[in-house]
Formats: C-alpha cells, sequence, structure tokens
C-alpha cells in the first residue's frame, strides 16, 4: 500500500506544471540519440583524421547528449508519474543514460573521450531499441516502484554501465597493447588513450561496477523475498544477474593473475562483456511468456 | 682526382645490418690508416647511430662517377671505393656482394653534398636533429688528430670545414632545429603512449654519453621521480647522476635495480648487449607486473632483442623511434627548402674551390713556362743594353713580370671557372694545346 502512497505523492506534487508530452518525451530522446551520433562521428572523425585524443567538441557534444537525455528521463518521470525503471524500453534508456555519464566522467577527468568510440554506438544502440520500443510505460505491476526497486535497478545497471566502460577500455587496450608490442604507430595508436590509462579505467569500473552490481543484486533477492517470497533460481533475471556478478568475479581475478594480469583482465573484460550480451539475448528469447525482464 | 664516400645508413639498412657496420673508436682509426697506407689519399670515418660511412679522396684519380670528375684514371678510383667497400664488408663479416646490397657510394659533387645533407640532419632519422654536427665535427677532429702517417690533408678538411659552417648556418638561419623532436624526445613520447604522464616515475638510463645526457634532460622535464645512471665507469656515472639530482650505480647491479624501475633508456658504446633476456628473466621471474619500457638507443644495441618476448616488457630500438618521430616534424619539414638552399650555396662554394684544385697544375705550368720565356728574353735584352744603371734593369725586370701577370691574369680565372661549370676537361686540353703544356697529376 505504501507504494501507491508515493506515487500520489508524486503524482500530487508535479500536477502543479503542466506535464510533458509523450511527444516531447520522445523527441528529447530522439535529440540526445542524435549528438550521441554526433558525437560517435566526430570522434571516427578524429580518428580517421589521425588526430591525438579526443577533441573538446566531441566531449561537449557528448556532455549536450547526457544533458537532453538526462531532461528526456526527467520528463518521462513527470509524464507518466514514474521513474524510467520500469518496462524494457525505459529500462534501456536508464541504463544508455548511465554509460553515457560514465563516458562523459573518464573523458573529462581521464581525459580518455577516445573510449566513446565503443561505448557510444552501444548507447545508441540502446536508445534505438527503446525508440523501437516506444519509450513508455509498460503497464508493469505496481510491485516495480518503490524506492528498494529503484535502488536495485540504479545499481544493477551501474553494475552493467561499469561492465561496458570495461569493455570499452579492455578493447582499446588490448588494440593498444598490440600496437605498442607489434611497433605499429599509426593512426588508431595516435588516437587512443595511453595503455596504462586504459588499464586503470578498466580497473575501476570493475572496482566500482562490481559492488554496484553485487549490492543491486542483493537487493533485487531481498526485495523479491519480500513480495513474491521465493526467489527461482531458474528465473533468466537471476540467471542474467549471477552471470554477470561471475564474470565480474573472473575479470577481476584476471587482473591479480601476476604478470601480463593486466592483459588478461581487459580480455576478461571484453569477452565477459560479450558473452553477458549474447546471454541477455539468448535469455530473453528462450524466456517463457511473463518472464522476460529488464 | 676522386672524391667519394662509401657507407651504410637507416635509409639503406635495418639496425640488425647497420650495427654489424659499427667500428670502434679503435678499430675506425687503425681502418682509417689501412686505407691510407693501400693508396686512399685521406680518409674520415663518421659513426653514428645512423650510419656508418667513410669518405675517401685520392688525387690524380678519377672515378667515384660524380659530376666535375673526369675519366682519367677512372679505374684507379673506382679500385679506391672497392677498397672502402672491401674493408666495411670485413669489419660486418659479409662477403663484398653481401655488403654492397646495403651500402651507398656516391661519387665527386654527390660525395660532399651528401655530407652537407647528413651534417645539416637533413639525411638523419630526426629531421633537425641537434646531435649529428657534433658527431661530424667529432669524426672529422679524430681523424685530423691521427699521428703520421696523416690520413686527413686539404681536401677533406675544406669538405668538413665547409660543412660544419653550412650546418651552423641551418641551424641558425632556419627553423630546422625548433621543437622537441630529438631520439630521447621520441623515446619519451613513446613512453607516454605506455603510461600517460611520466611523472613519479622511476628511470634507469645506461651510458653516460651526450645521448644520455639529453636522456635525462628529457626525463627531468618530465617529471621523472627518480633517475639512476649506470655505466662502465663510475666516476662519469655519479658525475652525470649528480648534474640531475639522480644517483649512479654499477652495471653489475643492474638487476637489483629492474623491479623498481619503470623506464629504462640504454645508450652505452658497449660492444655487446648490456641487457640480456637472461639478466631480465633473473631480476624479474615471469616478468615484471608491470609495464617495462626500454628504449635502446645505442648502436650495437644494448638490450637483446629477445627481451621483448617477455610478457609486459615494451622494448624499442633506433628503427623503431623514428615512425614516432616522423609525425611530430611537421613544423620542421617546412624549412626544409630553406635548408636545402642554404646547403646548395655550400655545395657550390665547396665545389668550386675542388674543381679548381684540378687547374691548379696547369696553371702553374702556364706560368712557370711563361716565366721561363720572359727570364730567357729578359736576359737577352740585357745582355744588349749592358750600359743600362742597374735601377734601369730592375724598371725592365719589373715591368716585363706585370705585364706577364696581366697577360695570364684572364686565362688563369678562365680556366678555374671553367673548372667550376664542369667543364675542366675540354678547357684544360686546348690550354695544353695552346701552350704545349705537358701532362699534369691533378690535386
Amino acid at each position: 500500500m505504501h507504494v501507491e502512497a508515493e506515487q500520489r505523492v508524486f503524482l500530487l506534487a508535479t500536477r502543479r506544471w503542466n506535464l510533458p508530452s509523450r511527444n516531447m518525451v520522445t523527441a528529447l530522446h530522439a535529440l540526445a540519440l542524435a549528438l550521441y551520433l554526433a558525437s560517435e562521428i566526430m570522434l571516427a572523425a578524429s580518428l580517421v583524421g589521425g588526430r591525438r585524443g579526443a577533441p573538446r567538441w566531441g566531449t561537449a557534444l557528448v556532455a549536450g547528449a547526457v544533458a537532453v537525455h538526462a531532461v528526456g528521463l526527467a520528463a518521462y518521470a513527470l509524464r507518466y508519474g514514474e521513474l524510467p525503471l520500469v518496462g524494457l524500453a525505459a529500462s534501456l534508456s536508464t541504463l544508455a543514460f548511465l554509460i553515457g555519464v560514465l563516458l562523459l566522467g573518464v573523458a573529462v577527468v581521464r581525459d580518455a573521450g577516445p573510449v566513446g568510440l565503443v561505448l557510444l554506438p552501444i548507447v545508441a544502440l540502446l536508445l534505438v531499441v527503446a525508440h523501437i520500443l516506444g519509450i513508455a510505460p509498460a503497464g508493469e505491476p505496481p510491485a516495480f516502484r518503490g524506492l528498494w526497486f529503484a535502488l536495485h535497478v540504479v545499481l544493477a545497471f551501474l553494475g552493467y554501465a561499469g561492465l561496458a566502460l570495461a569493455f570499452a577500455a579492455g578493447f582499446l587496450y588490448l588494440l593498444q597493447f598490440r600496437a605498442l608490442k607489434g611497433k605499429r604507430f599509426g593512426k588508431s595508436f595516435r588516437f587512443f588513450p595511453a595503455l596504462e590509462t586504459l588499464d586503470r579505467l578498466g580497473a575501476r569500473a570493475l572496482v566500482v561496477g562490481f559492488p554496484a552490481l553485487s549490492l543491486g543484486l542483493a537487493l533485487g533477492w531481498a526485495w523479491t523475498v519480500r513480495f513474491q517470497r521465493s526467489l527461482a533460481a531458474a528465473d533468466p533475471q537471476v540467471i542474467w544477474g549471477v552471470l554477470t556478478w561471475i564474470i565480474f568475479l573472473l575479470a577481476l581475478g584476471a587482473r591479480r593473475s601476476g604478470a601480463g594480469g593486466d592483459r588478461r583482465g581487459a580480455l576478461a573484460s571484453v569477452v565477459g562483456f560479450l558473452i553477458v550480451v549474447l546471454a541477455y539475448v539468448a535469455l530473453r528469447l528462450t524466456a517463457a511468456e511473463g518472464r522476460a525482464f529488464l | 682526382m676522386s672524391l667519394a664516400v662509401v657507407g651504410i645508413s637507416h635509409h639503406t639498412a635495418p639496425i640488425e645490418v647497420r650495427e654489424r657496420f659499427v667500428f670502434s673508436p679503435r678499430a675506425g682509426a687503425e681502418a682509417l690508416v689501412r686505407l691510407t697506407r693501400e693508396g686512399v689519399g685521406e680518409a674520415v670515418m663518421l659513426s653514428t647511430c645512423n650510419r656508418t660511412e667513410i669518405y675517401i679522396y685520392t688525387a690524380g684519380e678519377g672515378g667515384g662517377g660524380g659530376e666535375g670528375e673526369g675519366n682519367a684514371g677512372e679505374k684507379a678510383g673506382e679500385g679506391r671505393i672497392e677498397q672502402t667497400i672491401e674493408l666495411l664488408a670485413r669489419q660486418a663479416g659479409y662477403t663484398i656482394e653481401e655488403a654492397r646490397r646495403c651500402l651507398y657510394v656516391h661519387g665527386g659533387r654527390n660525395a660532399a653534398e651528401h655530407l652537407f645533407r647528413v651534417v645539416t640532419s637533413l639525411d638523419s632519422m630526426v629531421l633537425g636533429e641537434a646531435q649529428i654536427q657534433g658527431q661530424v665535427r667529432a669524426a672529422y677532429e679524430q681523424a685530423a688528430a691521427e699521428p703520421p702517417p696523416k690520413v686527413v690533408g686539404p681536401v677533406l678538411a675544406r669538405l668538413f670545414q665547409t660543412a660544419l659552417s653550412v650546418g651552423g648556418r641551418v641551424r641558425s638561419e632556419t627553423a630546422l632545429g625548433v621543437g622537441a623532436a630529438s631520439v630521447p624526445s621520441a623515446a619519451i613520447e613513446l613512453a607516454k603512449k605506455v603510461f600517460g604522464s611520466l611523472k613519479g616515475r622511476r628511470a634507469l638510463v645506461l651510458g653516460a654519453g651526450e645521448m644520455s645526457e639529453l636522456a635525462l634532460e628529457c626525463l627531468t622535464a618530465e617529471g621523472v621521480r627518480t633517475l639512476v645512471v649506470a655505466n662502465r665507469t663510475e666516476e662519469r656515472a655519479r658525475e652525470l647522476a649528480e648534474r640531475v639530482g639522480g644517483t649512479s650505480v654499477r652495471f653489475d647491479e643492474l638487476p637489483a635495480q629492474l623491479p623498481t624501475t619503470d623506464i629504462i633508456i640504454a645508450a652505452t658504446s658497449a660492444p655487446h648487449p648490456v641487457l640480456t633476456r637472461e639478466l631480465v628473466e633473473r631480476a624479474l621471474p615471469g616478468g615484471p607486473r608491470h609495464p617495462l619500457f626500454i628504449v635502446d638507443i645505442a648502436l650495437p644495441r644494448d638490450v637483446e632483442p629477445a627481451v621483448d618476448s617477455i610478457e609486459n616488457v615494451f622494448l624499442y630500438d633506433i628503427d623503431d623511434l623514428y615512425q614516432v618521430v616522423d609525425e611530430s616534424l611537421e613544423r620542421r619539414r617546412a624549412e626544409v627548402p630553406a635548408a636545402e638552399r642554404i646547403v646548395a650555396q655550400g655545395v657550390d662554394d665547396f665545389w668550386r674551390w675542388y674543381a679548381g684544385l684540378q687547374v691548379v697544375p696547369v696553371i702553374q705550368a702556364l706560368r712557370q713556362r711563361a716565366e721561363a720565356v720572359r727570364r730567357t728574353e729578359v736576359e737577352h735584352a740585357l745582355r744588349r743594353l749592358a750600359h743600362l744603371a742597374p735601377g734601369d734593369r730592375e724598371a725592365i725586370e719589373v715591368l716585363t713580370r706585370q705585364l706577364l701577370n696581366k697577360v695570364l691574369h684572364e686565362p688563369t680565372v678562365r680556366l678555374k671557372e671553367a673548372a667550376a661549370d664542369g667543364n675542366a676537361e675540354e678547357v684544360l686540353e686546348m690550354a695544353r694545346f695552346l701552350f704545349e703544356l705537358g701532362e699534369e697529376k691533378g690535386g
């Protein structure tokens, strides 16, 4: 009952202003998508042009995209009276937003904008799928609301965003490693960040993502036990969550495996992320009706 | 006359071939003496990390194939070049045919132009590098300082002095040397692609020569925390380390230094590798935990190439640095035309002087012949004018001498000009015919 009370308070608070329209929510998302794509094009052009590192304009575009995306998500919350955490389209948009925020952070703080070359297509893909599905509530039951649920989703998404960042950093690390060992100092070598910058980025993404995902999974487990009284081990959501958690653990373990651990950690992040994506697709395709997740 | 250069450089051979042609200073000096003993008139050896070249000059021979060299004695000139190729092949342990594949030969004006391009760094791996001028100067001074029998004579002395002066002009009149593009700065740039920032890193520099000093300066400027210098001569290592606020160690202490080292710059003149795979594996069992960046700018190389196969070790030699340097030279490339103009002027000046050497014997013969005629005729006239006072006799002597000088002045100038224009053979032949002069040896 307290979930419905929370919802009423939220709706009362938003009634003082004119609510954004559904079209406005969609338009803001479309604009964010366009800006993300523009950033990607700018990064790709910089790479082809043999530039050293990402241009400032590229980072500014990412910042603009993230800002518009944030406004779009806020408009969603105002329009529908719920956080964009429930339903596939809203969830994908939020996950894309979190990846965008992480990218902006590393571009500004670590001067590692070129990782956007890998991350921005992921962000764009998530937003495109969200657009196709229609960025609107999926009519999930009221149980999927409340602070506990929101925390569970946000933390789990932070974990997945961390894994995506570790994947991007790991991928570029492997390319840079190959260039440095093979003594091939071409355009990508000039454009991508230093090996240790990518290594630290990958390591921090794992170190931040792993506890976030762990906490998110624990909250999910607690939430399920509270509202559904039992946790089915065969639930695709549970399988996916545990698989991701194990991959985090393996990637962190690989990093601590002596000389060459940095490279093995990067490789584990790349392979692990691909496994997580493939597992998601497989589980969604095979999940029974009504057992869909994310 | 024959002026030529025989050599090998980064343009014609990779480092594993070039390092076979490196002479120690003593072996280099002995090689020059041997060449001159075997008939080469003058010889200078230039040996840097990118090249080994021997400049030779032999008077009275053609050959070399360059502009301005005549055909007479061409075979003899080629013989000197063959001698030099043979000497280099022997040093490298190659057959003459194998050596020929990686050696280049420039003769005559081309040889002079080549040296001018080398000294101005237009032929360098790092365009605009400052070190090459010092290396050319050292090569010339070392050869010139050889005790008799002398290996440097007036031609190579003039060639190297003019080249060094042209090198100085290029540095002062163009911006070819601006910016930080040098071998050590390229190494730093590559290190930054591994570590990001070099602040707080620990660097070990092997060797205490000019390159090591430059590397230490670059590392200090990048904020490297700890600098360690290792050198065969402890005193020199200590002196250099103190200058940059670092410490010095002996070579046998290297294994103990490796576990805490991030960057190694190797620039010793040791004839064999100082850092072997076995030594690194012993010091770092299983490989370093963090990247170990090694730049080997020595020739012969200080670091065994097999070290590169160790996990987490990034080893680069001088050829690898070329790729890094190449991209940061845009501004310097814009200065190349201006530098080329100065080089062309320098080559013209030298060549005018050098070509003039060919006509000197003819001019001398012409003057001697004219003087002999004048003396005979004056003596004959004075016998008939015995009544003249000594002052008057002296006036006749001065008058005829001045007359002779005035008459011969134009032909002398024309001969020198013709030689400078590359028409020496034809004009000299004509002069010999007109004045009934015999064959004179050039130079």
